[in-house]
């Protein structure tokens, strides 16, 4: 700081930092607080875990290909299934769908920025941390509790290495990290929005932030709270999970079913948000039911995370829990019913060209279809106790957030992947990536309703010939290995069109919501001029005011104001 | 695990469902399934419909909020009979038949009463006469069975698929499940809850016999357990009689 130079001062004061010298880029990278960029790094992080859950998957797959397969012994099979499942849900579903929040929403309030950009950078490194130190344990010890390592397994008399223990500092560091992304977020389109933007005029995607945030800001703690717990009970000889000296293993089931089922919730509400913003922009029309919309994604959240007792049908709980979950559950159907119809409809009512935004947007809906409906008819005590924890409910769990996380998540980032790189996604490859997810993940899941049916448990390391679900698992295996190829080539497309595509416009889809008024990429102030919103499509009424203007007539007062 | 029908046929839930709740189940199931596929289909159908590259009337008005209600009321309508026939079945399922097979051992309400308890990776189960088997539970034919699931251990998943739901047995607690075999033979179902390495090898297995069966089966357990801790007692005897026996001459000899 001694040697400031007084013949460069700094164009812009208020937003200049440091010396002025020129910083190494990885180091500008790293200590930005710019919510694009942490968005960016949390994006790409998000991706690199889809890639690791695929090969988690397919390692699982490939030893449930034939009966009594000796391809990984029973430890190597707990290991690989519980890394699987916290990189599918904590470091591939949730920070893909904080991280899409953390980077558009911003733009579509028309802000410069988040309004606490050090708690958000804090939270995307801690998450960072925690993925590296779920992978770091490859080289001691993974975890092997399971995908939810239910105590007393994951206590430390029955588990006494510490993979476990690297399961809850990872799970932790992760749930934290998105826990002060999503408190940044939420303070951000609460306070930061554009002048004029009334909740009445937020685009969905937007109110999904709100949602999801909130969803966020009350469950994680949850987690956290029980995975302290844990660590008191395995490092401390605590007794919080242990029956019979006034804990109980019950305790973390429901404590850890209220994180799961609403992380479950915070994928389908998120993806369903930008799926809408797809939708409206390639069909050229706003969603004909916009506040059914937003209520049913409202009542997803809250319904969805209040049914977390679904998941507990087996357990020693009284019946009303279950007839309780059971009804919340099954109501679930008219949210997501009047969001599904809104969106066909619309779809089906109106004239477009299928780009890659849309056709992934289809493709999710049409898998998580599938899941949602076989997920509401487990949610019945009936079928429940005889369908849960059999590849049944593996199956419906996947298509959804297949569906939503997968599909929804390829979609979002092909919608805005000019704004965030300034390039358009190559469309031919990504057609064929989608078919192939698209065929993979049918002939990967389908299958295993038939396994399921037959009653095939799942976690389990190896199944035998005589349960008659031999052929069910080999087509799942092989479809696994299909959804794997498209996941590689979806993946290699959004590294290949980040150079190779072609350069986009700010605007390429002739977007509603303001994050197309800025440049592609954005600057780091994201808007020169903030603009003054009337209506739910803010970049409608510019291109007519813009339109007004070339044909000489005067701007009525009070319109929304152009940029020059 | 009993064979059962061919795998591409398996619409139907435990196709040798061998007790009334099952049965139930397996009605619930079929219904569930056709309204299932009907709704996916029918929202997969709309999705590809809407999707298809295609020159399209538009509708002028898209702003159908009466639409939007209609759609609302209809799938609220469906919810709500969805929830009303799985409460029945439901309840159906778990409901507590009484036997009148007039076995020795039963309760007040005419139940037996076995306790299973899980342990990594076995299930001991306790008949009421103070007999104990392994992996393999014997049960009279025709007669509600109350079983109480504790676990020694870690969380385990009760499941024999053709008798019963699954159930966990969780340490601390007791889970109490209901069933009546009305069909006699041996069904078995994998334990369904990750409890360790052994997990897979988890099995419990239900043999359905008549009732006079059932009771020379627990007598004759009883029997022989008593007589094989009878023998290890007399073993434990013999070797402190024998200890006993030298250990003077042992502790006496180095002494002056």
């Amino acid at each position: 700081m001694s040697s400031y130079p007084k013949t460069m001062p700094p164009t812009r004061p208020e937003v200049a930092t440091g010396d002025g010298r020129e910083r190494p880029g990885w180091a500008q990278l790293a200590t930005s607080p710019d919510h694009k960029v942490i968005a960016r790094i949390l994006i790409s992080a998000a991706f690199g875990s889809a890639f690791l859950a695929a090969v988690t998957l397919v390692l699982v797959r490939l030893q449930l290909a034939v009966p009594e397969n000796t391809f990984l012994s029973a430890v190597q099979f707990d290991r690989l299934l519980s890394v699987y499942g916290a990189t599918a849900i904590f470091l591939f579903a949730l920070p893909l769908c904080i991280g899409l929040l953390y980077y558009v929403t911003p733009l579509q309030i028309g802000s410069r920025g988040t309004a606490l950009p050090r708690l958000g950078q804090t939270g995307m490194w801690l998450f960072i941390l925690g993925g590296f130190l779920l992978y770091s344990t490859f080289l001691f010890t993974p975890p092997e509790a399971g995908i939810n390592p239910l105590p007393p397994l994951s206590q430390h008399a029955f588990t006494p290495n510490n993979g476990v223990d690297a399961w809850i500092a990872s799970t932790g560091l992760v749930t934290l990290g998105l826990l002060l992304l999503a408190i940044d977020l939420l303070v951000t389109v609460r306070n930061l929005r554009a002048p004029g933007m009334a909740w009445r005029r937020a685009p969905i995607f937007v109110w999904t932030a709100a949602i999801v945030t909130w969803l966020m800001v009350i469950i994680a703690p949850i987690f956290l709270a029980a995975i302290t717990m844990l660590m008191i009970d395995r490092q401390l000889d605590g007794g919080f999970f242990t029956g019979g000296v006034g804990g109980s293993p019950l305790l973390w089931q429901h404590l850890s079913y209220i994180f799961f089922t609403g992380a479950y919730m915070t994928v389908a509400v998120t993806m369903l948000g930008g799926i809408s913003e797809i939708v409206q922009t390639f069909t050229r029309r706003e969603l004909p039911g916009r506040r059914a919309v937003i209520g049913s994604l409202v009542a997803i959240a809250v319904i969805g995370t209040l049914a977390w007792t679904q998941n507990m049908i087996t357990a020693p709980i009284p019946s009303g829990w279950k007839y309780y979950a059971m009804l919340m559950s099954i109501s679930l159907i008219v949210p997501f019913g009047l969001i599904f119809y809104n969106l066909i409809s619309t779809v089906s009512n109106s004239d477009f060209h299928m780009r890659a935004p849309l056709r992934f947007a289809m493709g999710a809906l049409s898998l998580a279809s599938i899941g949602l409906a076989v997920e509401v008819s487990q949610s019945t005590i009936a079928l429940g106790s005889q369908l849960q924890q059999t590849y049944d409910a593996w199956a419906a769990t996947h298509f959804t957030l297949v569906g939503f996380g997968l599909f929804g998540g390829f979609a979002a980032i092909s919608y805005w992947y000019p704004k965030v790189t300034g390039r358009m996604l190559d469309e031919d490859r990504a057609r064929i990536s989608f078919w192939i997810m698209f065929a993979g993940s049918l002939i990967a899941f389908v299958p295993l309703f038939g396994a399921g049916v037959e009653g095939q448990v799942t976690d389990s390391y190896r199944f035998f010939a005589d349960e008659n679900v031999g052929g069910f698992n080999l087509v799942a295996t092989i479809g696994t290995l299909v959804l794997f190829v498209g996941i590689i080539l979806a993946l290699g497309n959004l590294i290949k069109s980040r150079t190779g595509g072609d350069v986009a416009t700010p605007d390429p889809w002739r977007g509603q919501s303001l994050e197309w008024l800025a440049l592609s990429p954005p600057e780091p102030h994201n808007f020169d001029v903030l603009p003054d919103v009337r209506s739910t499509q803010p970049m409608r009424d510019i291109r007519e005011s813009l339109l007004r203007r070339e044909a000489g007539q005067e701007t009525p007062a009070g319109d929304t104001q152009p940029v020059a | 695990m009993a064979s059962s029908a061919s795998p591409a046929l398996a619409l139907s839930l435990n196709p040798e469902a061998a007790s009334p709740g099952i049965e139930k189940v397996n009605t619930f199931h079929w219904i569930i399934f056709v309204v299932i596929v009907i709704a996916i289909v029918a929202v997969n159908v709309a999705i590809f419909r809407a999707a298809r590259p295609r020159h399209r009337h538009i509708d002028a008005d898209g702003t159908a909020g009466g639409r939007q209600m209609r759609v609302g009321i209809g799938l609220g309508a469906v919810a709500l009979a969805l929830f009303v026939t799985a409460t029945v079945f439901s309840s159906q399922a778990r409901e507590v038949p009484v036997g009148d097979s007039g076995v020795v051992g039963l309760n007040a309400d005419d139940q037996l009463e076995i306790t299973v308890t899980g342990q990594q990776w076995l299930w001991r189960y306790e008949y009421p006469n103070g007999a104990f088997t392994y992996h393999r539970l014997v049960v009279p034919a025709g007669t509600t069975v109350a079983l109480d699931l504790v676990s020694a251990d870690v969380v385990h998943g009760w499941n024999v698929p053709s008798l019963t739901g699954k159930a966990q047995a969780v340490p601390g607690k007791t889970n109490r499940i209901y069933f009546r075999a009305d069909e006699q033979g041996v069904f078995s179902g994998r334990a369904s809850v990750l409890s360790g390495q052994g997990y897979d090898s988890m099995e419990a297995e239900v043999e359905v016999v008549p009732a006079a069966e059932y009771e020379q089966f627990i007598r004759q357990v009883r029997i022989d357990t008593q007589a094989a801790q009878d023998a290890v007692v007399r073993t434990q005897e013999r070797e402190l009689e024998a200890a006993a026996a030298e250990t003077p001459q042992g502790e006496v000899e180095p002494q002056p």
